[in-house]
């Protein structure tokens, strides 16, 4: 269970820049929920990903990830609990390091790291596998660098290679966002895949809502830094576009103007 | 042309900046990170082993001292970037000049010799070899030792975690890769390797000097660039072998430049030289591209 409570958050405090990304964000995700997360630019859904991933710090709040306080560890002490796919394709591998030495840095996610040889031959057959289900013919190309790989393939991989261990919460920062719609769609629905058959715990920012109620089991969204509503069940089945912005429209009185929230 | 002694000369001196060279790589491209630190590590570890030797240790366990100098000279430009955020080619630009005090206060005295003092050459004269010969067998062995162990390590989990810090730090942290730990690691290996060159160039031509790393890290570059040039740097094998030769050609290349009297070089123009081949091998394999894709172009 991940469970944040009033979460604050202000870049660049007391300068004319100065931005409040988060501004009391509150929100549980119990286990086994595939929770997408919608708002408009600003609102806040990358730094609020940032925060869980601990890769920036919040002001104030406390986030707890199975029963451990992690709000003040940064990164790297979190990882063996929280795995991510990052909207750019290239940011979720090392593009001159092999297929193989990629998955072998994944597979020993948040645990310590010895003098061992890093690709071991029993991981071989796992890779293999994982990379199988891909059917992108990958699994014969374990030495290749990964910066042969498209974008598509590359997001592919970023995705078996969050999944390869064990974690609490997935975090995918609109992670099909850059790719081309058919690369984007079978990107998503091997999200879907891996998600349904290893019953993970996920969090998805998505611009568009349209994949928000498609996918997943319950839709956030959030505006200024905070959650203005929270979906899930039988409120939400059959939910349409249009439905979601009047709900948004009632909720703040606010009109949304921003066209790719509705056109997406 | 070469004499034979010039030649085994410069086969000496290459295999020492090939460790050198090994150094840079791991700084340089393995982690992405600019160390001018080698120009006082290197004499740093001189400094301590021939100390440590005039002391009566074991010239082996003295260059091993070196070898933990380095490190820790590595270690403080590492810390002052990671942890006091100091941009990193600065860091190691005050190391730098800290280690210059350092070592003069190690050695007490700017120069010292070690002609008569035993090293770990000694031994090695006793085999029946040409007297210019031993060093060049030496440092083959010592340098196909070090290929061989940062391979190894390059390929294990800690090495692969320290080659994505340096790649994609972002994803590091995401893996749960402490960077900031492994910039330290790196930068303090890095300048141990470093430190090792600098005790065994001490040791071959007797004596140690405060002066002795003024432009250690431009010829570290040059090799490292020189060597990717001839060899592609595609696997850390690859990239490693490439250190090695790069070193032994550049210093062929400087032997043949002071030999050839045609165009009248003499020994002080040669940071001159070494300025030109390092231009001149970032240059060329651009040029050379250039060229190609102009052929091929004309041809489509």
């Amino acid at each position: 269970m991940i469970s944040a409570t009033d979460l604050r958050l202000t870049f660049g405090k007391g300068t004319p820049l100065e931005n409040p990304a988060l501004q009391g964000m509150s929100l549980t995700v119990n286990q086994g929920e595939f929770v997408t997360v919608i708002g408009s630019n600003g609102a806040g859904k990358s730094t609020f990903l940032n925060a869980l991933a601990g890769e920036v710090m919040v002001d104030s709040g406390q986030i707890i990830v199975d029963n451990l306080d992690v709000t003040r560890l940064p990164t790297h002490k979190r990882a063996a609990r929280v795995a991510r796919v990052f909207q750019d394709p290239l940011a979720g591998t090392c593009e001159n390091l092999s297929i193989e030495e990629n998955l072998a840095l994944a597979i020993k996610r948040g645990q310590s790291r010895g003098l061992t040889a890093a690709v071991k031959r029993q991981y071989l057959g796992q890779f293999r596998e994982s990379l199988a289900t891909l059917k992108l013919g990958l699994e014969n190309r374990l030495g290749d660098k990964m910066g042969l790989l498209s974008g598509g393939q590359r997001q592919a991989v970023s995705l078996l290679m969050a999944s390869l261990t064990p974690s609490s919460i997935l975090l995918l920062d609109e992670h099909t966002a850059a790719l081309d719609p058919k690369t984007a769609n079978f990107v998503l629905e091997l999200t879907q895949q891996i998600i349904e058959e290893q019953k993970l715990t996920a969090l998805m920012v998505t611009h568009s809502m349209k994949q928000a109620l498609e996918v997943g089991s319950r839709t956030v969204m959030l505006h200024q830094g905070q959650v203005v509503f929270d979906i899930e069940g039988k409120d939400r089945d059959g939910l349409e576009v249009k439905d979601l912005l009047g709900l948004f429209e009632k909720q703040r009185g606010l009109q949304v103007d921003d066209d790719s929230l509705l056109l997406g | 042309m070469l004499s034979e002694i010039a030649f085994y000369g410069a086969l000496e001196t290459g295999l020492i900046y090939g460790l050198v060279a090994f150094g840079i790589y791991l700084s340089f491209r393995v982690l992405d990170f600019p160390d001018l630190t080698v120009d006082g590590s290197f004499p740093l570890g001189a400094a301590v082993a021939a100390i440590l030797i005039i002391e009566g240790w074991n010239p082996w366990l003295a260059t091993g001292c070196a070898v933990l100098a380095g490190m820790a000279a590595g270690a403080v430009t590492a810390i002052l970037n990671v942890k006091l955020n100091i941009l990193n080619l600065l860091a190691s630009i005050l190391t730098m000049i800290a280690l210059y005090s350092v070592n003069l206060r190690i050695m007490g005295r700017p120069n010292v010799a070690l002609l008569t003092e035993e090293t770990v050459l000694t031994p090695w004269y006793d085999l029946g070899l040409a007297f210019h010969q031993v060093p060049v067998v030496l440092f083959t062995l010592v340098a196909i030792a070090s290929l061989v162990l940062l391979w190894r390590f390059m390929k294990s989990e800690t090495g692969l975690a320290m080659r994505a810090t340096g790649a994609n730090a972002r994803m590091a942290r995401a893996q749960g890769i402490a960077t900031g730990g492994m910039i330290i690691l790196g930068v303090a290996l890095s300048n141990g390797l470093v430190g090792l060159a600098g005790a065994l160039f001490a040791q071959s031509q007797g004596a140690a000097d405060v002066t002795m790393g003024v432009g250690v890290i431009v010829i570290g570059l040059a090799s490292l660039i020189g060597g990717e040039a001839v060899i592609t740097p595609s696997t850390v094998v690859r990239a490693l072998l490439a250190c090695v030769i790069g070193a032994i050609i550049y210093r062929l290349a400087i032997a043949f430049a002071l030999n050839a009297d045609v165009l009248g070089l003499q020994a002080q123009d040669l940071n001159l030289i070494t300025a030109v081949l390092v231009t001149l091998a970032i240059v060329l394999p651009g040029i050379r591209t250039k060229v190609t894709s102009r052929f091929t172009s004309k041809k489509a």
